[in-house]
């Protein structure tokens, strides 16, 4: 049996002439928590619009269930939990109203999951959505989407607006969620710190390619960042390193090697250097080593 | 879900509805007392009169009503599901899309008609003591290519708002005057008698017309 909830193969997407992606595989495994990240520009709401079917590649196919995302079934729809990028939902509606709107469409609707969240939000039930405060908001989508009780999660920019109380809120809520049951969930944000806290993989984008998808263990414990002192001005290209700068006597590079590794390239490449040394890395040192600052 | 889907719509119009009940219901009748005026200062006689020589049918002034109604209603539906793109909430329900449109439209379509029909048994119930069979039934058919133009407006508004490309809603709006000019291109009274069955097909076939900008919606066409 296939594991892969998500397959996309060979996608390649511009807008007008300028090219997004070209040739993009990923899968995302049944029961892992995927997070795509890259910096603005890179394509990840072009992917989200894409798998959410309200894009259509180029070229390249994506497949969800096993169906091809613009014949999706209603069927697979309702496995498909959707948070479009601001939290957007019916915001003419009151709390009430918008949960009596979708219950009707899920044969799992979980009341309970909804209003146990609408709880902490010491709101009427009657108020109007569009009357809420942005975290608010953000809260009334997440909690619709738990009470779908759907296999797979969408989450586009799930983080945007939201102060540090109600990101932090919306993680550990999700998180603890996507772990007690089982749901596989594909997600973006721009706040990378919320990531490293409930995602398992992640897919790190720059523009028209994808740079790593692995386990983000993997990607901390492996990808690491060096420190010495060198008396040279600039440092060459060197191979299986990142962002490789001098500033003011001190280089700092980027890379997977281990430190004799690291070192034996330096070596090579004719680099006089003195006290190297490796720190590892959170997840957004990992993303801004990966892609640089610029 | 059809209740669910009904539920929705009712909240996006249930603040228009009873306001443009009450103006629909209250132009009429004052399109009703401006005739019973006349009535009373020259006697209904001299109306028969005026309307056989000079070709009217004292309700002229509604004309626009049915117009203005079709587009109140079109924009009231359709604006909130293009705000901040929440169509694509509504089409990744798990329903079947084209049906979800158009079961939308035919939501407004029923109420618009519910409308018109009140305000048809209002102009009949009054104008029919007052005035001969033939002339209720030419004020009535007169009337009959307004309703149909305001129904048509509320489909080609629909079209209009869920197109996501400026450009094209352009197009559409364009070709929207053009239509909407067909149905008042006489005054007289009763000219588009042998037209009335291709208004109809030109509603019947405008009702399937958003499902094309729902498809562009869905390939991911934008400016």
């Amino acid at each position: 049996m296939n594991d892969n909830v998500i397959e996309c193969r060979h996608l390649t997407h511009y807008y007008g002439k300028r090219l997004i992606y070209r040739d993009l595989n990923f899968n995302v495994p049944r029961g892992r928590i995927l997070g795509l990240l890259g910096k603005n520009g890179t394509g990840k709401t072009t992917t989200i619009n894409i798998l959410s079917g309200y894009l259509r590649p180029r070229e390249g196919q994506c497949r969800i269930f096993g169906e091809e995302l613009h014949r999706l079934t209603p069927q697979t729809r309702q496995r498909i939990a959707l948070l479009i990028e601001g939290h957007v939902q019916y915001s003419y509606m009151t709390i009430e109203e918008i949960e009596r709107f979708y219950a009707p469409f899920y044969p799992r609707w979980n009341r309970d999951a909804y209003y146990g969240l609408m709880e902490k939000l010491h709101v009427a039930p009657r108020q109007r959505i569009s009357r809420m405060s942005c975290g608010q908001q953000s809260q009334v989508a997440l909690g619709l989407i738990l009470a779908q009780d759907a296999e797979l999660l969408i989450l586009d920019d799930f983080s945007m607006g939201l102060d540090p109380g109600y990101r932090r809120l919306f993680v550990e809520y999700l998180r603890d969620y996507t772990r007690a049951e089982d749901k596989t969930v594909f997600l973006t944000s721009h706040i990378i710190q919320d990531m490293e806290k409930l995602i398992d993989d992640c897919i790190i984008m720059d523009y028209g390619r994808i740079m790593v998808q692995m386990p983000v263990g993997e990607l901390l414990s492996t990808f690491g960042r060096y420190t010495f002192s060198t008396p040279l001005p600039s440092l060459p290209d060197l191979e299986g390193c990142h962002h490789a700068q001098v500033s003011r006597g001190g280089g700092e590079l980027f890379s997977f090697e281990s430190p004799d590794t690291v070192a034996a390239t330096l070596q090579h490449a004719g680099v006089p250097f003195e006290g190297l040394s490796r720190e590892a890395l959170n997840l957004e040192d990992a993303f801004i080593g990966l892609t640089g600052k610029y | 879900m059809e209740k669910a889907i009904f539920y929705k719509e009712w909240i996006k119009m249930r603040s228009l509805l009873p306001v443009m009940g009450i103006a629909l219901i209250g132009v009429t009748l004052y399109a009703l007392l401006r005739i019973d005026r006349a009535v009373t200062l020259n006697g209904a006689p001299h109306l028969w009169q005026v309307m056989l020589d000079k070709e009217v049918v004292f309700i002229e002034m509604l004309r626009f009503i049915p117009l203005i109604a079709g587009l109140l209603l079109s924009l009231t539906q359709f604006i909130p599901e293009m705000q901040h793109k929440r169509l694509k909430l509504t089409l990744h329900l798990p329903y079947p899309r084209h049906r979800m449109i158009l079961l939308m439209a035919a939501i407004g379509l029923g109420i618009l008609t519910l409308l018109f029909a009140v305000q048809g048994v209002v102009l009949w119930s009054y104008l029919h003591r007052l005035l001969a069979p033939e002339l209720t039934s030419r004020a009535l058919l007169t009337a009959l290519p307004w309703w149909l133009a305001g129904l048509t407006l509320y489909m080609l508004c629909a079209w209009i708002c869920v197109e996501p490309t400026r450009y094209r809603r352009g197009i559409y709006i364009v070709m929207t005057l053009g239509v909407c000019r067909m149905f008042y291109l006489s005054d007289v009274p009763q000219s588009y008698d042998g037209m009335l069955l291709w208004l109809a097909v030109l509603l019947a076939g405008v009702f399937f017309l958003p499902l094309l900008s729902v498809r562009r919606f869905k390939e991911g066409c934008q400016d």
